[in-house]
């Protein structure tokens, strides 16, 4: 990335054709199915990816314009729809962004509240992570596990919250709903059960075959690259930066909740792995801490709805990383500017480098390791400069490929490939994902 | 005050600009267009804050503001920056900072500034590539939603 080289275009590709052995293979742009859809022109050199352009902004909504005709309550509810996985952290930033700008203090038992539920929804995102990762790599045993698994989480979350995904609890100084009576040993016992099987799940990737050898040496890049590249979260954690908001700036109980930053030197996707498995056991552990010593009082101060003016920024660690949000106000109802940085963009950069030099077949689980929300590779089509050849594979045949490529004798029987025009109607979201 | 902002204020002063306490970790730094390359490269390679968390861009009426947002461990400094709106040229960063390739472009964008020096400074990130030119930079304060879904031929929204 520090040197980005030259721009290969469509109607650029005859440039190409001079270097016979490269193509040049657009990538996505993809339905929003579960993951976002993103677009990369990779350039090929045989199996080889020697370099990669992304173009994203397909699910671009506008949010930060639309902030800024909108009241500073509604905005919290907005942002926090900026992600389907990680949306509780988005209202939490914020928040507390725009809680430097008043006067208020935040109640102590509303910041352990917040960090019970921020901690869930890393255990459930990175379980989530954990599934992809079995299905991209050809073991969809480990998948339907791991998802059944995440609904234990999901249920305590919707008896904490009310609702499963966007949890809309947070409000400024505060949280708007309290913690259920009796709640307790339940949450203690299901955190008990997610740690074991946390370890069971590492216990099953450092030995099933598949996953050694879909993940192991994949992925590498040096530490001093990933800093260079400003990543952050997981993926600047598994090449040994201690880099995590929690310990570094903390906020809501951080600071009170024990918490152990896992780090890694090994640097490559199978590090990741148990990394992420690592990370949830901690997290399991805080919850159940911050269960067992829930401080009584108020859960929540009213707030006024005009913010006094001023600006600040907030950044808090969701499960991809850290997420950073900046908000100015000219004393008004709404917001003056929101900006909001979420952590596939500041991971973006790194994935690109980590493409560079792997094989084709090795695309689903490189994109995948940023736990990016992007992944859903349906409607890839290649494009060979040398012959002028053209077909589309899907996503599905994609991994497909892959698993073929690592396993030969599985391959029941073979993809072949699609050509342009004869795209069958079945998408990602028929695949029942 | 921790050390390495200790030495931020004190490279600050030498230089004559301002360094204003925001939180107890937390510093803003007023750096002119022409000083901000050499003030950068002194925090990134001297104080080793190497993690830019991203780069924000403000309407601010005549100007346009940029705001680089550095971190390391504990502190957190947002480096201030202003270029006038008639010309909206700035100094890229990314030969310092590489990491910050895809936040200049985010800036051109939305806000039509200009990063010289930036390789992929021509090239779309967020908006379609068939946005269309006569259309102000969307995040601009006169840019309005309707204007930009009327010239699109949207729907405009009732109020």
């Amino acid at each position: 990335m520090s040197t980005p080289p030259d721009q290969p275009r469509r109607e650029e590709s005859a440039g190409l054709m001079e270097y016979s052995t490269e193509s040049l293979v657009p990538f996505g742009p993809i339905h929003p199915a579960l993951k976002e859809p993103e677009y990369f022109k990779l350039v090929l050199e045989g199996e080889r990816i020697v370099n990669v352009i992304p173009r994203i902004g397909y699910v671009h909504r506008g949010l930060e314009k639309a902030a800024e005709s909108r009241p500073w309550v509604q905005n919290m509810y907005m942002f926090e729809r900026t992600c389907g996985i990680c949306s509780f952290v988005h209202s939490l930033c914020y928040g507390q962004a725009v809680e430097e700008l008043t006067l208020y203090q935040v109640p102590r038992r509303a910041k352990y509240i917040r960090t019970i539920i921020a901690e869930m929804e890393r255990i459930h995102s990175h379980l989530l992570w954990v599934g992809l990762m079995g299905h991209w790599a050809g073991f969809d045993t480990l998948f339907m596990w791991v998802w059944n698994d995440r609904e234990v989480v999901l249920d305590l979350v919707e008896a904490i919250a009310g609702n499963r995904v966007h949890k809309s609890m947070n409000a400024f100084c505060g949280v708007r709903r309290d913690m259920p009576e009796n709640m307790e040993d339940r949450i203690v016992e299901r955190m008990k059960f997610l740690t074991d099987r946390a370890r069971y799940y590492k216990e099953v990737i450092d030995t099933e075959e598949t996953m050694l050898a879909r993940t192991e040496n994949i992925g590498r890049v040096s530490a001093d690259t990933v800093e260079k590249l400003c990543a952050v979260g997981p993926m600047a954690r598994y090449v040994g930066l201690k880099r995590d908001v929690r310990l570094n700036d903390p906020y809501a109980a951080y600071d009170e909740v024990p918490l152990d930053v896992i780090t890694t030197t090994e640097g490559d996707v199978h590090a990741l792995l148990k990394l992420r498995l690592d990370e949830l056991i901690v997290s399991a552990n805080m919850v159940t801490y911050a269960v067992e010593n829930l401080p009584d009082g108020p859960i929540r101060v009213k707030v006024p709805p005009i913010i006094p003016a001023g600006e600040h920024s907030s950044h808090c660690e969701a499960p991809r990383g850290e997420i950073f949000y900046y908000v100015k106000s000219t004393g008004g109802r709404t917001p003056d500017r929101v900006k909001s940085r979420q952590p596939t963009m500041a991971n973006l950069p790194t994935a690109l480098e980590l493409l560079k030099g792997q094989t084709l077949a090795d695309i689903p689980i490189v994109l995948t390791a940023i736990d990016p929300c992007f992944g859903c590779m349906d409607r890839m089509s290649f494009y060979d400069t040398e012959t002028n050849k053209r077909w589309t594979w899907s996503g599905e045949e994609l991994r497909q490929y892959g698993i073929n490529y690592y396993f030969p004798e599985r391959s029941k029987k073979p993809h072949g490939l699609k050509k342009i025009g004869d795209q069958s109607s079945d998408s990602c979201l028929m695949e029942g994902f | 005050m921790s050390e390495t902002l200790a030495q931020l204020g004190k490279y600050a002063e030498e230089i004559g600009t301002k360094v204003s306490p925001l939180r107890k970790n937390e510093s803003v730094i007023e750096v002119s267009q022409e000083r901000l390359k050499p003030f950068i490269a002194h925090v990134v390679n001297d104080l080793y804050i190497r993690h830019l968390m991203t780069i924000t861009g403000l309407d601010l009426g005549q100007n346009l503001g940029i705001i680089y947002h550095f971190s390391k461990e504990r502190d957190t400094i947002h480096v201030r920056t202003s270029i006038p709106k008639s010309k909206p040229e700035a100094v890229s960063i990314i030969d310092l900072v590489p990491g910050a390739i895809l936040y200049e472009m985010e800036l051109h964008d939305m806000f039509g500034i200009e990063f010289i020096g930036n390789p992929w400074k021509e090239r779309k990130l967020l908006l379609p590539e068939d946005w269309p030119a006569d259309l102000p930079p969307p995040l601009l304060k006169t840019t309005k939603a309707d204007q930009i879904r009327k010239r699109l031929g949207l729907e405009v929204a009732k109020p």
